[in-house]
């Protein structure tokens, strides 16, 4: 506990010196030269975690791994003795860049108007000078996934990186998955009969729907120039040949069985969001590869005779069910939303307490969702080729005393400062005068 | 016995007195035209007679005249004239009183002397409303002969009456002014007025009214004494509700089990005559509520099992729900058993259908017959102060008489007559044209041909149908037996096709435009329908019966009109004998063997709280339990020790040491590789209480009491103690500048309310600042005062100055002084004086620097210490004036940028301030965050750098500071209340997990406990659900449902943060979201 405890101490002080220079946190510069981190566990998520182990990346992309690397010339050698390295951390559902403040709407981006919307971008709402996003990356997470909340359709996920001086920038992957609200094609009537028809009924307008896209993209394609444009059609072309999938919310057993048997038949790829009652069809998940998102596990049971742990042994029963699963931090609801973001290797972190081996909790906040989202060939794990995305901690990232040390997005060091640190330090100042705290 | 009989000798002689009274005029209506004078007297013979429960007389006449029974006993010579009723083989029984039912009655105009607050109406009464009673019929059809009936809506809500149903619409005014009603919650049926908008606030008014009614007439007399001094401003309400808190009865709502211990203990408060209207819930903690020692009126509506059917389905089921629909029926017995006094009511019921059917199911399920007939007839009499004139069969009570075929509770027996008030009601007349019914055979002579024909006649109730069914089939074939028709039953639409092509069926033609009088049918069909070789075309026919006396069947004269005009009178013979009873008998057989029995179900008891997890019996206190060998986090002058034994005994910390000696059946706890810390004490909770958290109807709510609605049934109690917390300090809202009173809470799972209260903890108080008390977050634009941080602190100050006046008032007049009326007693100004006084501690909701400043000034000035500042977000830039006033600070670890005026929070804020040196702790406000403050309190380590063991206090003994219980709880130390968490390991550390959870020495929660609760659940559920699907038994088919009471409302505070709850409160549409503006 003691050395952690030093390190701590050590750490804030080197912020100390960091945003004494920079008052603002600008975006990193390209990376220059190569860089090596030396001597310190590298968590590659994808292989063996090494202990002692190098990380070198030159122009943004890792190039070698492993404990016996020889470095590049002009090398930059990082010492990280007794420090952690992984791969960055990605939040994968979130309102980050999109929401400011809670309860000022002026300042929220995620809600548009109307309840189809399968055109709508994230990325181009986003505000790279937010204050949340230093928050959140200043723990770890350089990456998240965000999406429109509003709606039945709502729109499009971007995966964005958390560093960047405009939003075209912070971009890694557009078109990641166009969300669905599953509850918008369920019922809540208490009489299962007419739940059944009320669900076929709502079901079958789905279906209709994306017949309608398919038709349309028969028509333009044969003759575009007599088909006028339809933007909310084009959008949903991409998901039904199967060029990005469905992301899907859902939480109950009875939304996510429709929502893949749906999708199943329509041939669409579904990713479930949410996925509380997931392990009850898991065998169905398993078979139809649909892989979960879940929504944090800093939840309530949704039922009151549910077992008090059920959102914290989720991961575990998915994981001992062999369903493919990521784990989401607090989304862009709330309390919390994109302004937690950072606490989001917890929610990984109480699923270890539950049983979940530690290695598949870190995965399930790396590799896991970016595989899941399509952009795990650039970022995800510690492997050569890959973005240097990724971070230095000085102890488990799971442990919430743990704090991160340096962060570099595509090679480029991130400044981890924040207003948080800011403002911590500027009080301090005002309490070192006052001569209540000692000077540094 | 030998008084009984003694009795009836009393009553054989007064026989023929009556008949020489009924001469003396009774009323003072003028005679219009001729006077009528039928003879009213009547004489229902031979019956058993149950005069009243447990008083059963057999072959026991009835006398009646008039309106009024005047004579009861054996061989009652009927006086000339009389019409006398044969009822040998019959039992009559007193009719019912059905003790509740609700009316809309119109407000009482504005006539300037109404009380201010529209919820508050005891001079309403429904006798203004009486004769809107309806559906009279129903009721008598359910043996309800009298109604009381009491105005809907309202907190008090005015007097009650009670109705004698002799009129088909309106009842006959019996008494008024029965008892004023009032209710702890917001009516539901409309908005009276903008405060109370909470069930916490509906309690303070309902108590602040009590003591202005007492006060208003000292006042009153003080200034009759002394009429110098300027009058009370008038009240008639006021003056009403003295009257009825002198010399009334109330009856008090109690829509749970919890709002009845809630009723009963205002009821003792203010030494009310009371009764309470109750749920049908009470079973699941009627000990408790029969201790308040009051009559409950109680309804019969059990409900109908859930719909399990499908899976998914089953999963939603709460297991309490399973259970309520299990135990609901049982509810009259256990209260009876408990020693309460019921009636049962048909309150809940659709015009009180089904209600002798639920009322003989409490007593299948343990009722006993005398206490159920008693809870509808003597009781509700004795309690509605009417028990001299109905309730019972007596010379002198009004002829209310309900007879029964058979015994009242048995299943068949059916009621076939109440009589309300002499009037005769009958209600299955016997239908004599039964021998109508069934299959005739004539001969048609058509053509010259004999056509042999049918004609089948079937009486369903009141409802006649027909048809004419072929005799000559063409190729005459035996018949198809028995076992061929059973067949086409079980093989369905095949069997029927094939049967089609071997045995031709006879044809058959329905009778058209049947009409069925007493002495005649007709109709018309097509008859070439049924045989080719009579006539196409509409047949007209006419049947005529007549039946003499002591025939055995009806002569028929029939006649049919063909077609073509010719008219036939065919001779109707029976074709054959009805078998019909012996199907019936059979049926009634079959369904005796359905008969619920509930074996199965046996094992399932009523647990605390009711459904999943609750205990069967209170967790037990062992007399000492040793920790062995863990890791020790103490929080205390000793801090961590390694392989510590801790020893509890009588549920207090005794020794703290190494290898200590266990005592004698001592229960031993190996620890070993474990660590302990005391339990966690939440600094802000709004878990466990259903009166809606926040009261938001006045911007100072000083008077309300979250005391009043504690919910020790709300699952988050246990769930946090899996979490490890012991200790939660409950919270009003933040919607006022000054709120309700808190109450800090033990989570003593399955202990009664009362019990979950910490005992020694002081009295505190919310305060609140910035945006919720402006209320800038909502759509429209308040008008109510403060509206800006200027205004907060002056709207305190004003309280503190009125609290300082009313103080001295009181001191004067206590003093002697009375140079003015007597000082009300103000129930918001005694919980502000007691602020004044440092007898309650402020727990204020504060975010920005300058409105903390402001405040603490404000408090200097007054010389009030806070308690304790809550979320405090900006504490970190004004700590030094913190720390001057003495302030502690209860925040979040890491909770930001949900709304303006956190925008500036930051993580480092307990650190911060800890270092400074102020007394920190971290709460949850938030019923997930409590299941893991360990881990929030590790982020004072991560953000600032605060050790693990000054960190594990922010959770712990800080906390505990703050509330002023750091001498019970807060830390393991000697003396001290054995409220200890084991976990798996270091505390602070996200991947540890809490094992145990002990609160006073008594283990309330453990991994183990949990797995068995889990098993027991699960298997009671499938029991449950099993039962549900193999009975016949009609399930709930997903019919509109009144939210519960404690759904009503919301369990967090909506103006606090930014709670988005779409998923978990998606389900309920609450009150609260209605209430205006904000």
């Amino acid at each position: 506990m003691k050395t952690v405890l030093s390190n701590v101490a050590a750490v804030a002080m080197m912020f100390a010196s960091l945003s004494a220079a920079a008052h603002d946190q600008i975006p990193g510069a390209p990376q220059s030269h190569p860089i090596a981190l030396v001597d310190g566990t590298v968590h590659t998520i994808d292989g063996e975690t090494i202990e002692n182990g190098i990380v070198v990346f030159a122009d943004g992309k890792i190039t070698a791994v492993g404990s016996d690397v020889e470095l590049p010339e002009n090398c930059e050698s990082i010492s990280i003795e007794g420090q952690h390295v992984y791969p960055g951390l990605m939040e994968s559902m979130s309102n980050l860049g999109l929401s400011e403040i809670g309860s000022t709407r002026s300042t929220i981006d995620t809600d548009e108007v109307g309840s189809e919307n399968g055109n709508l971008n994230p990325h181009v709402a986003v505000n790279p000078d937010s204050e949340l996003i230093p928050v959140a990356r200043s723990n770890g997470v350089l990456l998240a996934s965000i999406a429109p909340r509003r709606g039945e359709i709502r729109g499009q996920s971007s995966v964005i990186q958390l560093d960047g001086w405009t939003n075209q920038d912070m971009l890694l992957a557009a078109d990641t998955g166009l969300v669905v609200s599953w509850r918008a094609f369920d019922s809540g009537n208490r009489n299962d009969g007419d739940r059944a028809k009320q669900r076929d009924e709502r079901l079958q307008q789905l279906a209709d729907r994306l017949d309608e896209a398919r038709r349309y993209a028969a028509a333009r394609t044969a003759s575009p120039e007599t088909t006028p444009t339809d933007l909310r059609l084009e959008s949903l072309i991409k998901v039904i040949e199967g060029k990005c999938p469905m992301i899907v919310d859902a939480d109950d057993r009875r939304e996510i069985e429709a929502a893949v048997a749906f999708c199943v038949g329509q041939n669409i790829r579904p990713i479930i969001y949410g996925g509380y009652d997931a392990p009850q069809c898991a065998e169905m998940l398993k078979r139809c590869s649909v892989p979960v998102i879940i929504h944090s596990t800093y939840r309530l049971p949704a039922r009151r005779d549910d077992a008090y742990d059920a959102p914290y042994t989720l991961p575990l029963r998915l994981y001992e069910a062999g369903v493919t699963f990521a784990i989401g931090g607090p989304g862009s609801g709330s309390p919390g939303g994109g302004s937690a973001a950072g606490n989001l290797p917890y929610h990984a972190a109480v699923a270890v307490a539950y049983g979940l081996p530690a290695d598949e909790a870190v995965r399930a906040i790396t590799l896991s969702p970016c595989e899941i989202m399509g952009i795990a060939d650039r970022v995800g794990s510690i492997t050569p080729g890959k973005d240097a995305t990724l971070f230095v901690s000085n102890g488990d990232i799971l442990q919430t005393e743990s704090n991160v040390t340096r962060a570099f997005v595509a090679g480029a060091e991130v400044d981890l400062g924040s207003k948080h640190k800011t403002l911590a330090e500027k009080y301090r100042i005002k309490y070192r005068r006052q001569g209540k705290l000692p000077t540094p | 016995m030998r008084r009984f009989g003694c009795l009836l000798g009393c009553l054989i002689v007064c026989v023929f007195t009556p008949t020489t009274q009924a001469q003396t005029t009774r009323e003072a209506r003028p005679t219009v035209g001729l006077r009528t004078n039928p003879v009213q007297i009547t004489l229902l013979q031979n019956a058993t007679v149950v005069r009243r429960p447990g008083s059963v007389a057999t072959e026991t006449s009835i006398l009646v005249d008039g309106q009024s029974i005047i004579a009861v006993g054996k061989d009652l010579t009927p006086p000339a004239g009389a019409l006398v009723i044969d009822c040998s083989g019959k039992m009559i029984y007193p009719a019912f009183i059905d003790a509740y039912s609700e009316i809309d009655v119109d407000e009482i105009p504005d006539d300037g002397v109404k009380h201010w607050n529209g919820y508050i109406l005891p001079r309403r009464s429904a006798v203004a409303a009486a004769s809107s009673v309806s559906q009279s019929d129903a009721f008598r059809k359910q043996g309800i002969a009298v109604r009381m009936v009491a105005p809907r809506g309202g907190i008090i809500k005015g007097s009650s009456c009670v109705v004698t149903l002799d009129r088909d619409n309106g009842g006959s005014l019996l008494k008024e002014d029965v008892a004023q009603h009032a209710q702890l919650t917001i009516p539901r049926d409309r908005r009276r007025d903008g405060y109370p908008n909470s069930p916490m606030g509906a309690v303070a008014l309902l108590r602040q009214t009590l003591h202005d009614a007492n006060w208003y007439v000292s006042a009153q007399k003080a200034w009759e004494a002394n009429p110098k001094l300027s009058p009370p401003v008038r009240n008639d309400d006021l003056a009403c509700l003295a009257k009825s808190l002198t010399e009334g009865v109330f009856i008090l709502d109690a829509q749970n089990e919890r709002m009845a211990i809630r009723a009963g203990s205002i009821a003792r408060e203010f030494s009310l005559q009371a009764i309470l209207h109750g749920s049908g819930r009470e079973y699941r903690d009627a000990d408790a509520i029969a201790k308040y020692g009051l009559p409950l009126l109680i309804p019969v509506d059990f409900p109908k099992p859930p719909d399990v059917t499908s899976e998914a389905a089953a999963d939603d089921v709460e297991l309490r729900e399973l259970m309520h629909w299990h135990f609901a029926p049982e509810n009259p017995k256990r209260l009876a058993d408990a020693g309460v006094t019921i009636c049962l009511t048909t309150d809940g019921l659709d015009n009180a259908k089904s209600y002798l059917e639920n009322v003989r199911k409490a007593v299948e399920r343990g009722l006993a017959p005398d206490d159920a007939l008693a809870a509808m007839t003597t009781t509700p009499a004795s309690l509605l102060a009417i028990d001299h004139v109905v309730g019972q069969i007596q010379p002198g009570f009004a002829a209310n008489l309900l007879i029964f075929d058979g015994d009242l509770f048995a299943k068949q027996s059916k009621l076939l007559e109440t009589w309300v008030n002499g009037n005769r009601y009958e209600h299955a007349p016997e239908t004599k044209a039964e021998a109508l019914a069934g299959k005739w055979e004539a001969t048609l002579s058509v053509a010259d041909q004999d056509v042999p024909l049918i004609m089948e006649l079937v009486q369903d109730k009141k409802k006649w149908t027909g048809k004419f069914i072929q005799v000559d089939l063409p190729e005459s074939q035996p018949e198809s037996d028995e076992s061929d028709s059973d067949e086409s039953e079980n093989e369905e639409t095949d069997a029927k096709d094939e049967s089609a092509d071997k045995t031709p069926e006879p044809k058959r033609v329905d009778l058209k435009g049947l009409t069925h009088a007493t002495d005649r049918i007709t109709a018309w069909a097509d008859l070439s329908k049924a045989d080719e070789r009579l006539p196409k075309g509409p047949t007209r026919l006419t049947i005529v019966t007549a039946q003499k006396p002591g025939d055995e069947a009806p002569s028929l004269f029939a006649s049919l009109r063909l077609p073509d005009g010719t008219q036939l009178h065919p001779t109707w013979e029976r074709s054959e004998p009805e078998d019909d009873q012996a199907d019936e008998k059979e049926k009634s057989e079959k369904e005796a063997d359905k008969a619920p029995t509930f074996h199965s179900l046996k094992e399932i008891a009523i647990n605390y709280p009711l459904g999943g997890y609750g205990v069967e019996s209170a967790v037990a206190s062992p007399k000492s339990v040793l920790f062995r060998g863990a890791t020790v986090w103490t929080c205390g002058p000793e801090g961590v020790l390694e392989s510590a034994d801790v020893l509890v005994v009588d549920g207090k910390i005794q020794t703290i040491g190494q290898e200590l000696n266990a005592p004698q059946d001592c229960q031993v706890v190996d620890a070993s590789g474990k660590h302990i810390s005391p339990g966690l004490i939440d600094c802000h909770s709004h878990m466990g209480t259903d009166g809606g958290i926040n009261e938001a109807g006045q911007a100072i709510t000083a008077e309300v009491r979250i005391s009043d609605f504690i919910d020790n049934t709300d699952i988050s109690i246990y769930r946090q103690l899996a979490g490890g917390l012991t200790s939660s300090n409950i919270l009003h809202g933040s919607a006022n500048p000054i709120g309700g009173q808190n109450q800090v809470i033990k989570l003593r799972w399955g202990d009664s309310m009362e019990a979950m209260k910490f005992e020694s903890a002081p009295a505190g108080i919310k305060f609140a600042l910035g945006e919720n008390v402006k209320r800038s977050n909502g759509g429209d634009r308040s008008t109510r005062y403060p509206g800006s941080r200027m205004g907060v602190p002056e709207i305190m100050k004003d309280r503190f100055l009125a609290a300082k006046e009313y103080m001295d008032a009181q001191q004067r007049y206590r003093e002697g002084k009375r140079d003015a009326l007597p000082p009300r007693f103000d129930l918001e100004l005694e919980a502000i004086a007691e602020i004044l006084r440092g007898e309650r501690w402020i727990h204020c909701h504060s975010y920005r620097q300058d409105e903390i400043i402001t405040l603490l000034d404000l408090l200097d000035e007054f010389e009030i210490t806070i308690g304790s500042l809550q979320h405090i977000l900006e504490g970190y830039k004004v700590a030094d004036r913190m720390l001057e006033h003495g302030a502690m600070a209860s925040s979040f670890s890491d909770w930001w940028a949900y709304k303006f005026e956190v925008y500036d929070a930051i993580p480092d804020n307990g650190a911060i301030m800890h270092d400074i040196g102020l007394v920190v702790s971290f709460n949850s406000d938030d019923q997930e965050l409590a299941r893991h403050l360990n881990t929030e309190a590790a982020k004072a380590m991560k953000y600032g750098g605060v050790s693990a063991e000054e960190a594990l206090k922010f959770v712990t003994l800080n906390p505990a500071k703050q509330l002023r219980i750091d001498n019970r709880v807060g830390s393991i130390e000697t003396g001290k209340d054995a409220d200890l968490v084991v976990w798996s390991g270091p505390p602070l550390s996200t991947l540890s997990r809490c094992e145990q959870t002990w609160v006073d020495g008594r283990e309330m929660f453990s991994l183990q406990k949990d797995q068995q609760l889990r098993e027991r659940d699960q298997s009671w559920k499938t029991s449950l659900i099993n039962y549900i699907l193999a009975g016949d038994t009609e399930t709930d088919a997903g019919e509109e449902h009144e939210v519960e009471e404690e759904d009503r409302w919301l369990r967090f505070d909506e103006f606090c943060h930014g709670h988005d709850h779409d998923h978990d409160h998606a389900e309920h549409q609450h009150e609260s979201d209605h209430a205006e503006a904000f």
